[in-house]
């Protein structure tokens, strides 16, 4: 609707939020991995800064608890990307989009401005979803 | 199968159910947060409620463990406040704004950069905030049922009972 008139509608949001959490309890079950994302931005930063300074990045306190390194979350992130890949394209509700409707109703079609509030807002969110331990 | 395969799997399924659920989009979380729409509301109760039931049924018939993270009120509240503040700002949390650049909002990637520096920047911080903010009000391991000495399956029908009116109530206003 939002992003043209010939895009198909969803699935109930009951039945695809239920269906999440029959995905949690299997992965629980079988693997005994709870859903996350925000440590793998961690250990992706630390990736990232290793190859700046290895021997600083193994002196840092959180990168000693948060190791850098490909784990089932890392990959559980790249999933969600791919898996949201397929089901956009396979149901023609893939769209490339610089901004957001509702935004650009209330602050313009300015990519820069939404560019730059997306990157501060990003910081702040992973500051202090690390800072709850979420 | 090993474990990085099993991740991949998991976050592909996800991430396709989020979509088909049409959570990944900025409209739909702030319209959730300017109380607008509530179709992240329903899907997110909606799996807690489910996963709920399955983890806890699995646990009292010891085939799973849970994960329980320490309640530590100065790390959860000013996390938790400022976790708002960005996630208003960007419209995205981390994990769904991985499966909206999925979808081809790539305003994302400006964010995911964010997320990047706000990590790094945590990392900086961390020794500091060690030694405070995440001292203050520490409670350790603590659950619902444990905290109020009741049997969990009490605290989860009382759950589904309130997901339930407060879905009638979504249902009832349109939202």
């Amino acid at each position: 609707m939002e992003n043209g008139r010939d895009e198909p509608k969803g699935w109930s949001p009951y039945v695809a939020g239920a269906l999440v959490g029959v995905l949690m309890v299997m992965s629980v079950w079988v693997t005994g991995k709870y859903f996350g994302a925000s440590t793998t931005f961690v250990r992706a930063t630390g990736l990232v800064e290793k190859q700046l300074s290895q021997e600083r990045v193994a002196k840092m306190d959180y990168f000693l608890k948060e190791v850098p390194k490909f784990d089932w979350q890392f990959l559980f992130v790249v999933g969600i990307f791919f898996g949201s890949l397929i089901a956009a394209t396979t149901s023609k509700s893939f769209r490339f989009t610089a901004v957001p409707p509702m935004w650009r109703r209330r602050f313009g079609p300015s990519a820069a401005k939404r560019g730059i509030v997306a990157f501060l807002g990003g910081g702040i969110a992973m500051f202090g979803a690390r800072l709850a331990d979420g | 199968m090993n474990e990085l395969t099993y991740g991949l799997i998991t976050g592909i399924l996800f991430g396709f159910l989020l979509q088909k659920g049409r959570v990944l989009r900025y409209d739909k979380q702030l319209g959730a947060l300017r109380l607008l729409d509530m179709t992240i509301v329903k899907f997110m109760f909606s799996s807690v409620l489910v996963a709920m039931v399955g983890v806890y049924l699995l646990k009292d018939l010891g085939l799973v463990k849970l994960s329980i993270k320490s309640t530590v009120l100065g790390g959860n509240i000013i996390g938790g406040l400022l976790f708002g503040v960005g996630w208003a700002l960007f419209g995205y949390c981390p994990g769904t704004a991985m499966g909206a650049l999925g979808e081809g909002r790539w305003d994302t990637v400006w964010g995911l950069l964010g997320m990047l520096a706000g990590a790094a920047a945590f990392a900086e911080a961390y020794p500091f905030l060690k030694g405070t903010v995440l001292k203050w009000g520490d409670f350790r391991k603590i659950t619902l049922p444990s905290l109020l000495g009741i049997n969990h399956w009490i605290v989860i029908v009382v759950f589904i009972i309130a997901g339930l009116l407060l879905f009638r109530f979504f249902e009832k206003k349109g939202l």
